[in-house]
């Protein structure tokens, strides 16, 4: 049985002119794998992924025939049964360390607020699993990075902390927003194989939402392609070359190449049929 | 005689009882009308090179000249119409209550140039972007039509170097692809210098001739994008760096 399965969701933001839809019939199902997103900004990607969780703020609506997650219809779970999913069992990293860290506490606090409030765990012991968990993702003075707060702290640790505070309750299903578009190379290969060994150690289902396809590629087992709120393309991250989509085809030729050929770069055309 | 020159420049920060070494002893020259790159991780130095040539960090050793003279301090108004930078992030560079005329026409009024009215229209158009953008506000244009104009506000003295501080790195994929296009066009129509900065090997090898690698605020290895393309680097640094960027090599290379 698959992880997590969604069948036409739908995302509409009802607005001054009318609504609009930012997600438009999306269906997929992921099991214990890696699942990528891709598309340009505005293409729904993150609605998509912010709908598994049901963060979605008025006046957008989440509606969908089916999303099933491990068996819980996520579309009749009450807020409660949401908030007790949230978390322990249904995780998300969001995009930017700087938006989505607390800024007036400390990171340690931060880190430890969900054990001590939702698990009840005492001081000691919550301190030492959120060391672990920072250790875990790479970061070699722990101790320091808890005394810190987020301004200190430059991006790829931002983010780095991020991932472990998503990672201390041990979720089945983790949502990657861009965890690693604000990051260099170097640092993004880091980030890439931690998340890499945890789904395979862990078991965990992994979804991860990206602008960048030939990242994606690289890391992903199979890929949805995205255009304004509609999957274009469904393929095996190896298969990827042979993508027959003219919008993946696209995105895959605009990124420049080390030794390519340094004409200008192949744009989208957007005035085509599948565009409409 | 090169166009930039920075001979062994240092920049060293002071902050709370801590000496903080940003850059240490770098060296580039780059040429009229060649464009050269800095990459490196993050702390590097790499952007903190470009904020010190504009005056942006201060220069505690070495010298920078541009044309052959030694920057003076503070900036001259000769020095900011030869040499302007576009930063990295379109959404804090520009000023969110100015409109994009008054952006574009602010360099014009401080060096005393008339005409603003059609140098603002033609700057707009050069850039391709539509003349009913001119009075728009900052937050009604998306993220590559905010890098358009943050150009077209440094190409608004038509200096003759462009620093660039990792232009594209807030982009997506296919707006990277638009701007880097524009940067690429604008430089064979200006014949400008661009000194880039960018974590993006595959982007700095699409723009650039020549290379500094950097780590911890040094220079670790220069390389000509020949070296570049054919992984001829000396150093591990350079190598891993390369490494990393597997994704961005040309399929059957």
């Amino acid at each position: 049985m698959s992880l997590l399965r969604v069948r036409n969701l739908r995302v509409t933001f009802d607005t001054e002119t009318g609504p609009v839809q930012a997600v438009r019939g999306v269906s997929f199902d992921l099991g214990r794998e890696r699942l990528g997103i891709v598309g340009e900004s505005g293409s729904g990607k993150t609605m998509t992924g912010r709908s598994m969780l049901r963060l979605i703020r008025p006046p957008g609506r989440i509606e969908a025939d089916e999303m099933r997650f491990d068996g819980i219809d996520l579309m009749t779970a009450t807020e409660t049964q949401m908030r007790a999913l949230r978390g322990p069992r249904m995780a998300m990293v969001m995009q930017d360390p700087k938006y989505s860290l607390n800024p007036v506490m400390k990171v340690g606090a931060q880190l430890m607020e969900g054990l001590r409030q939702r698990d009840r765990v005492g001081r000691t012991a919550a301190y030492a699993k959120a060391v672990t968990a920072l250790n875990a993702v790479q970061i070699r003075d722990p101790e320091r990075v808890m005394e810190a707060y987020p301004h200190e702290l430059s991006g790829g640790m931002g983010q780095r902390v991020m991932i472990a505070m998503m990672l201390i309750p041990n979720p089945d299903l983790l949502i990657a927003d861009e965890p690693t578009s604000a990051l260099d190379v170097t640092v993004q290969a880091e980030v890439l194989s931690i998340l890499d060994a945890l789904v395979r150690d862990r078991g965990m289902g992994l979804i991860f939402i990206s602008h960048d396809l030939r990242l994606v590629a690289r890391f992903c087992d199979r890929v949805l392609v995205m255009y304004k709120g509609r999957v274009v393309e469904e393929v095996a991250a190896r298969d990827l070359l042979n993508a027959r989509h003219p919008y993946t085809q696209g995105l895959l030729n605009c990124l420049p190449r080390i030794g390519g050929n340094r004409g200008p770069l192949p744009g989208l055309d957007r005035n085509a049929e599948w565009a409409r | 005689m090169a166009l930039i020159e920075i001979d062994n420049l240092s920049v060293t920060f002071d902050t709370s009882g801590r000496r903080v070494r940003a850059v240490q002893e770098v060296s580039i020259q780059v040429d009229a009308k060649a464009s050269f790159g800095l990459v490196g991780e993050s702390g590097s130095g790499k952007s903190t090179i470009l904020r010190a040539i504009c005056g942006l960090a201060p220069i505690t050793g070495g010298q920078v000249r541009i044309a052959g003279e030694v920057v003076k301090s503070p900036r001259s108004k000769a020095f900011s119409a030869q040499v302007q930078m576009v930063f990295q992030d379109p959404y804090a560079s520009l000023h969110p209550r100015h409109t994009i005329d008054r952006t574009l026409s602010e360099p014009l009024a401080i060096h005393g140039i008339p005409d603003t009215d059609a140098r603002v229209m033609t700057a707009l158009a050069d850039v391709g972007l539509p003349t009913s953008f001119r009075f728009r506000y900052p937050h009604q244009l998306s993220g590559g039509q905010r890098q358009r104009v943050a150009i077209a506000r440094a190409l608004m003295l038509k200096p003759r170097i462009l620093l660039l501080d990792e232009p594209t790195s807030a982009l997506d994929a296919s707006v990277q692809a638009e701007v880097l296009n524009l940067l690429a066009r604008l430089r064979d129509e200006r014949g400008l210098t661009f000194l880039m900065v960018s974590h993006d090997l595959a982007v700095i090898d699409h723009m650039c001739d020549r290379v500094l690698v950097m780590q911890h605020g040094r220079a670790v290895e220069e390389l000509s994008r020949d070296a570049l393309a054919g992984a001829q680097m000396q150093t591990d640094y350079a190598r891993s760096l390369f490494a990393a960027s597997a994704d961005r090599m040309l399929e059957g290379s």
